[in-house]
């Protein structure tokens, strides 16, 4: 009996050092962590404006790939604009003319999205976990609910082909690239009629098909200078801006009367 | 490089491509003595800029080129301001109504199609009428007869409405109700269509009011100010659609390109310029008229929600 207990309580005694000893051997690497940056958080648009590309970048801390070849990690990276609601319209002949019928309304579509990724996103992990982070086009649900119908699916088809067409809806499965072990980058090319306002920035690391990292952060897209000043005049103070460019035209006028009344 | 971008529009345009524009509607425009806002707004609409920011911006340009020319026709004397006077208050109650109308043809979403609908009939009507006359006076000429067939002029029916008015510049003692009511089409026009409207109102005055051909340009030009002017601010209160920086680009190069076209101008036949304007005239209402009857390459179509459709 003695010895029996002796020896269990021997056991435990060394249970711990065990583990240890095992733990060494095959030690619990520390967590994944996500680091991710914008290459400008502030973008002015001003009368040279044509457009901007941003770059995304950022590392993965701890990454467990032992050579710089893909596989382990996957990034989605996710750039949108706020939300805003719109018309489609389709064009029916009417008497031989074509006219605009009544439309659908969508009352909220991203004014800019774009969806990177170092493959293609259903590759990446479950077409439920896409839907949950709003990863694809497809999966925007622009603010009232899919449905079945044909007509609502041409619609649909119709308001994200024009807003791929005017580069305000982008997707590209090859967009991220990793550069070694654990960084990793990827450019937007923001086009020059991209709305203001506070986009958000999302990116996303998952391993094996299950989200293990985020880091979600804010880009702020305005007007500035000149720009701005007639923007907010215009839709601030409407009357005024009126009266003020006609103030232009008249001395404008008055200019080009002086410039040339010689003759 | 030569990229602009416009506030309002929220699109780039190539500066040099818009300047040409205006210079290039300014040389038309001094060349056959018309305002050049019937060009304007088309080709605007032509090189991408929306319909309604069109309208409003080409209203606006025509301010800057109608205070050059009404100050040439003010030193020569020839503005009737009692006419004009009369012609600005039907203007701006029919530039109300058209900003309203399109502001509600907007929402709709059919502003595009119905300003180029009313072009297309406008011009249309206008170029034919035009080129019909100048081709028959080219024959006159060629015939050995004078160009011009007008008759001396003759009371019509317009000499017997009541409220008449004395107006001492054009010697005329007639009914308030013509004038008024020519202003308040050509108001509407403009507010609608992003026009002066001188080649409504010009040939209303000669032939209905039968005023001096001398008064005729300088009370349209006159008039044309005050309803731009008018047209403008309420384009820019009610509907947004006015972008400031398009209609300076535009002002600077049709004050330029105009001075030019009026020397063009003299070294050519009145009939032959007419017909040339109406071959013009024509193919943008043709083009306009392409545009509707041709299957579209794209149906459908987004723009932003204005108000609850």
């Amino acid at each position: 009996m003695m010895r029996r207990a002796l020896l269990l309580a021997t056991l435990l005694g060394f249970m711990p050092l065990v583990a240890a000893a095992a733990q060494a051997a095959s030690p619990t690497p520390p967590k994944e962590e996500l680091q991710a940056e914008l290459s400008t958080r502030e973008i002015s648009i001003q009368s040279n404006f044509t457009g901007i590309e941003i770059l995304v970048y950022g590392s993965i801390d701890f990454s467990q790939t032992k050579a710089p070849d893909p596989g382990n990690y996957d990034v989605i990276a996710i750039i949108r604009a706020p939300s805003q609601p719109l018309v489609a319209r389709r064009k029916e002949r009417v008497a031989g003319i074509w006219v605009n019928s009544r439309g659908e309304v969508y009352p909220a579509v991203p004014g800019f999205y774009a969806a990177l990724s170092t493959r293609p996103f259903r590759a990446i992990t479950s077409d439920e976990t896409l839907k949950t982070l709003g990863v694809g086009i497809v999966n925007l649900d622009f603010g009232r609910p899919a449905t079945e119908d044909l007509r609502e699916a041409q619609y649909r088809s119709a308001v994200i082909r024009l807003k791929q067409k005017q580069q305000l809806f982008q997707e590209d499965d090859d967009g991220v690239s990793f550069v070694g072990r654990s960084l990793f980058r990827a450019t937007v090319a923001l086009p020059v009629n991209v709305p203001t306002g506070r986009y958000t920035a999302d990116v996303y690391l998952f391993r094996d098909g299950e989200l293990i990292g985020k880091n979600l952060s804010t880009l702020e897209v305005n007007k500035a200078g000149f720009e701005r000043t007639i923007y907010l005049l215009a839709f601030n103070q409407p009357f005024a801006y009126g009266l003020l460019a006609v103030l232009v035209a008249v001395l404008t006028g008055l200019a080009g009367w002086f410039a040339f009344r010689r003759e | 490089m030569f990229q602009v971008y416009l506030p309002i529009a929220e699109i780039s345009v190539n500066l040099v491509l818009m300047l040409g524009l205006g210079a290039a509607v300014g040389f038309l425009s001094g060349m056959f003595g018309v305002g050049g806002g019937f060009l304007l707004t088309p080709f605007l609409m032509f090189s991408g800029i929306p319909p309604s920011i069109a309208v409003a911006t080409g209203a606006n340009q025509i301010v800057a080129t109608s205070v050059s020319g009404a100050l040439a026709q003010w030193r020569r004397n020839n503005i009737d301001f009692h006419m004009g006077a009369l012609l600005i208050v039907g203007g701006v109650a029919g530039a109300l109504i058209g900003v309203i109308l399109l502001k509600m043809l907007r929402e709709a979403g059919q502003a595009g199609l119905i300003i180029s609908l009313t072009y297309v009939v406008l011009l249309g009507t206008v170029g034919l009428l035009m080129l019909v006359e100048s081709i028959g006076a080219m024959r006159r000429t060629r015939a050995g007869r004078p160009a011009s067939g007008r008759k001396p002029g003759q009371h019509n029916w317009i000499h017997r409405l009541p409220l008449k008015l004395r107006f001492p510049r054009s010697r005329l003692y007639i009914s308030a109700i013509p004038p008024l009511v020519i202003g308040w089409v050509v108001g509407l026009l403009t507010a609608f269509l992003g026009v002066g409207g001188g080649f409504i109102m010009v040939p209303a005055m000669i032939y209905l009011l039968r005023m001096p051909t001398n008064i005729v340009i300088g009370t349209s030009i006159f008039q044309i100010i005050f309803v731009t002017a008018v047209v403008s601010v309420l384009h820019a209160t009610f509907n947004q659609t006015l972008d400031v920086v398009l209609a300076l680009i535009l002002a600077a190069g049709g004050v330029m390109g105009g001075q030019f076209g009026v020397k063009a101008g003299q070294k050519l036949r009145g009939e032959h310029l007419r017909a040339l304007l109406a071959v013009m005239v024509l193919a943008v209402a043709i083009r306009l008229l392409f545009d509707l009857v041709l299957k579209p390459a794209e149906l459908y179509s987004i723009s932003p929600l204005l108000a609850g459709v």
